[in-house]
């Protein structure tokens, strides 16, 4: 008798708990989601996290919690995000490198293309090419000139490897058929001091640092107009072919992700736009709030690959 | 010059306006007391704890939200260099020094003097080297712009070879754990092209060998193996479960005060450097202490000199450190990156306009620094009575508590089980070197400096674009100067090391 009451309790609270559990489920989401970010503290992507996460919840009405995961080049975390549940609990916070540019020059135990899935793409940084106030090179065709005229003499500094601060200098070097000296620092702020001691001609940093520096730079070349340093000219009024030097922040979700629940995280990143204090506290941080769906995004993802593809030929060719 | 001070009395007059001074004082305070907290606790860092608390400086007032921030910072290298003392866990590379003599002394039932010292040398020396930032921020402004790749792999080369020739034990058995050091930092992915080495097609080992793991396994887990073979009593006096151990007096903290002088001025002068930091800054600090002192063989036995050392020279960095932030926007790490974020946040962009057009408010700042030095002096003495009990818990509970934390503390950082195997084995690899008397320092040492002097040197290479020997001789004095020193300097030492060892020998044969 005693034996059957247990069995009874027992059984209803299983079936209370699995059909609770099941209404949950569909309520997505039920618990907070871990939002992975494949680099380290103090980086421009952790600030920028710190600021949507205290938001979104907002609009999730669950809490979103950051896990830094650096290491290897990003790969570290990425790898942890791609093997992860795709119940929409864990997220990958990248960049365009990472995403599509790292698959030509690693060997990657995953496929980014095939295992996420855009959620959206946050907002972007955008970059500019820079000289030393008192440098002889006074405009950007004025620089590729004098490069193209003195192979190996141009010395470029940069953030690093295959980083955002060097592919945009580099494909624009590899257009312009110029053959740059180019050095890695570790790095947006030791390229910026290779140029203020004069050890590097030129270096490639966002509108933010830049307008920082007073008139102790110039500015020669930017990706889009940019009042905060003046009015450079663009990259594509110099005849420069697509797309240069933005460096987009994504949110990425596993591609198994539940239709329904990638539209539940679009539609909250798209509604946190018009959010108030996200707007008023990115502007203090000197971030933009260019949001671009997932789905939109989507779109860019395999031209930057062939992009990016085209850049690595060129450059591991010699 | 006379902007200058101008500009440093109106900061003092926001800092110390009457109607925000205290709402000031509490937010730093509870910034000191955050910090010590994270940095005493494994697996908590300062810069966890300041990167999660930066979205609540965007709603403060800046004069109120910086303070705070810095209040964390140093709190937590003080935070840090307690379990280094009590139980040889160094949260940090910077508190790896501590580890040399805090631990000996915790033993000798005199950890309370230890947490002391190492509160009023940190104190001294960061105090000093604030006060010396707020008057030569110029200068060191420009010393920090002249030193690229080329200096700043030279000082480093000199820095390895410092404290290789001034470890404990001898000198060829701490040249052979250097290079294994050296070796491990190779592990993973190299600085330069970021490419893969020495990782035999393992995913786990492409990142590298993590610090935090390999410092926590290398010294405390080692040190634990060590202790458990031998008595309860050979560990710790059992008169001590007693005791809360002695204070501080003023003779002690007297005969230290030319230690911390100089350990403050190194770590002044390392700081000024970016990209050497406070890690090498302890190190030499303690080098050089243990290099002036008549009785160099009690360092590492237990010496509160040595303690004193470390300590000052490792906070003595933090002033100049934030000199290029402030005047080029250029953090020299992780931890100024997030006070660049700050400083943005509240509408304050560090560049060379911000002197020129913020001056006040950023010496309100430096001078805001210079009072948490005074508030830490109080909140650090009042807390130390709370952590020197640590020293009354009984051996067979702190052993395992340790082992607890140690473990625990090192998965939570990252959330990565390849950590645990890497505590595992450097514990292992850290018990094997010190049961065969050799020092564990320079593998430390040579893991965390291997890669920058590498990254350096490659950065030289591609500076010189071919011509290494002309592009050093002709366009960087500087290097020449430290290149030419560095062979006199570890001669020197050399022979004063053989010398005392000579003299230590003679007076052992004479005692027989």
């Amino acid at each position: 008798m005693r034996m059957n009451l247990m069995k009874i309790v027992s059984a209803t609270a299983l079936i209370l708990g699995l059909s609770v559990g099941g209404a949950i489920a569909q309520n997505y989401p039920n618990k907070p989601i871990t939002l992975i970010l494949p680099l380290g503290a103090g980086g421009s992507h952790d600030l920028n996290s710190r600021v949507f996460t205290s938001i979104i919840p907002k609009y999730l009405d669950q809490a979103m919690i950051v896990k830094l995961m650096p290491g290897a080049s990003g790969q570290t975390g990425t790898a942890a995000a791609a093997t992860a549940p795709a119940d929409g609990y864990t997220l990958l916070f990248s960049h365009n490198y990472f995403d599509q540019l790292q698959q030509h020059v690693k060997d990657l135990p995953y496929d980014t293309t095939k295992d996420f899935v855009t959620v959206a793409r946050l907002n972007s940084a955008r970059f500019c090419l820079i000289v030393l106030a008192n440098s002889p090179h006074k405009t950007i065709n004025g620089l590729l000139d004098f490069g193209r005229a003195n192979p190996g003499k141009l010395e470029f500094a940069h953030s690093g490897q295959w980083g955002a601060g060097m592919v945009p200098g580099a494909r624009l070097l590899q257009w312009a058929k110029v053959d740059a000296n180019m050095t890695p620092y570790r790095g947006g702020g030791p390229s910026l001091r290779a140029l203020l001691a004069g050890d590097a001609d030129f270096t490639v940093q966002l509108p933010s640092t830049i307008s920082g520096q007073g008139d102790t730079v110039r500015t020669l070349a930017c990706v889009k107009d940019e009042p905060v340093v003046g009015s450079p000219p663009t990259f594509k009024s110099i005849g420069f072919p697509s797309e240069l030097g933005e460096m987009h922040r994504i949110i990425m979700a596993p591609r198994g992700i539940p239709a329904d629940r990638l539209a539940v995280l679009r539609e909250a990143f798209v509604k946190m736009q018009e959010d108030k204090t996200y707007k008023r506290m990115m502007k203090r941080l000197g971030e933009d709030t260019n949001l671009m769906d997932g789905a939109e995004y989507e779109k860019l993802r395999p031209i930057q690959s062939e992009t990016y593809k085209t850049l690595v030929e060129s450059m591991t060719k010699g | 010059m006379e902007d200058l001070i101008v500009s440093m009395g109106q900061g003092a007059a926001i800092l110390f306006n009457p109607d925000t001074l205290f709402i000031t004082i509490l937010y730093m305070i509870g910034g000191l007391l955050l910090g010590m907290f994270v940095g005493a606790l494994p697996g908590l860092t300062t810069l966890t704890a300041m990167a999660i608390l930066l979205p609540i400086v965007f709603f403060l007032e800046p004069i109120f939200g910086i303070p705070f921030l810095l209040g964390i910072y140093k709190g937590g290298i003080y935070g840090g260099s307690i379990p280094a003392i009590l139980v040889s866990m160094p949260g940090t590379g910077a508190a790896v020094a501590t580890t040399f003599d805090g631990p000996a002394l915790t033993r000798q039932g005199k950890g309370r003097k230890a947490l002391e010292m190492a509160l009023f040398s940190s104190v001294v020396g960061d105090f000093s080297s604030d006060i010396f930032t707020i008057f030569a921020i110029v200068p060191i402004a420009l010393i920090a712009l002249k030193i690229g790749p080329p200096e700043l792999g030279a000082v480093l080369f000199l820095s390895l070879i410092v404290i290789s020739a001034t470890g404990s034990g001898a000198f060829v058995k701490g040249l052979l754990v250097m290079a294994l050091g050296l070796f491990i930092a190779m592990i993973g992915q190299d600085p330069i092209g970021a490419l893969s080495r020495f990782t035999f097609g393992i995913f786990e080992l492409r990142s590298g060998i993590s610090l935090l793991p390999m410092l926590i396994g290398l010294f405390a887990l080692s040190e634990l193996l060590l202790n458990i073979e031998k008595k309860a009593s050979a560990y710790m006096d059992a008169n001590l479960k007693t005791r809360e151990g002695e204070r501080l007096t003023w003779p002690e903290f007297r005969a230290c005060g030319r230690t911390i002088m100089r350990s403050t001025i190194i770590g002044t002068s390392i700081g000024i450097i970016p990209g050497v930091g406070q890690v090498v800054a302890a190190f030499v600090g303690y080098a050089a202490a243990k290099n002036a002192s008549k009785h160099p063989e009690k360092f590492g036995k237990g010496e509160l000199e040595g303690v004193a050392a470390a300590e000052a020279a490792n906070n003595a960095v933090n002033g100049p450190t934030l000199v290029p932030m402030l005047t080029f926007g250029i953090p020299g790490d992780n931890i100024t990156a997030i006070l660049l974020g700050a400083f943005i946040a509240v509408g304050m962009r560090p560049g060379p306009q911000l002197m020129a057009e913020q001056g006040p408010q950023v010496f309100a700042i430096l001078l805001a620094m210079v009072l948490a030095n005074v508030l830490f002096l109080v909140v650090g003495y009042l807390s130390i009575p709370l952590f020197a009990r640590v020293v009354r818990i009984p051996k067979s509970l702190l052993m395992p508590l340790t082992i607890i934390f140690a473990f625990a503390g090192v998965f939570a950082v990252r959330n990565n089980p390849t950590d645990l195997y890497v505590l595992g084995v450097f514990g292992a690899i850290g018990y094997l070197l010190r049961k065969y008397h050799f020092d564990v320092a320079p593998l430390a040492m040579a893991f965390i400096l291997g890669p920058e002097i590498e990254r350096s040197v490659s950065q030289t290479i591609s500076l010189s674009k071919g011509d290494i020997v002309g592009y050093i001789l002709f366009d960087r004095p500087i290097t020449v100067a430290i290149l030419v020193l560095t062979p006199i300097i570890a001669w020197y030492l050399w022979r004063r090391s053989t010398k005392l060892r000579r003299e230590n020998l003679h007076i052992t044969t004479q005692e027989k």
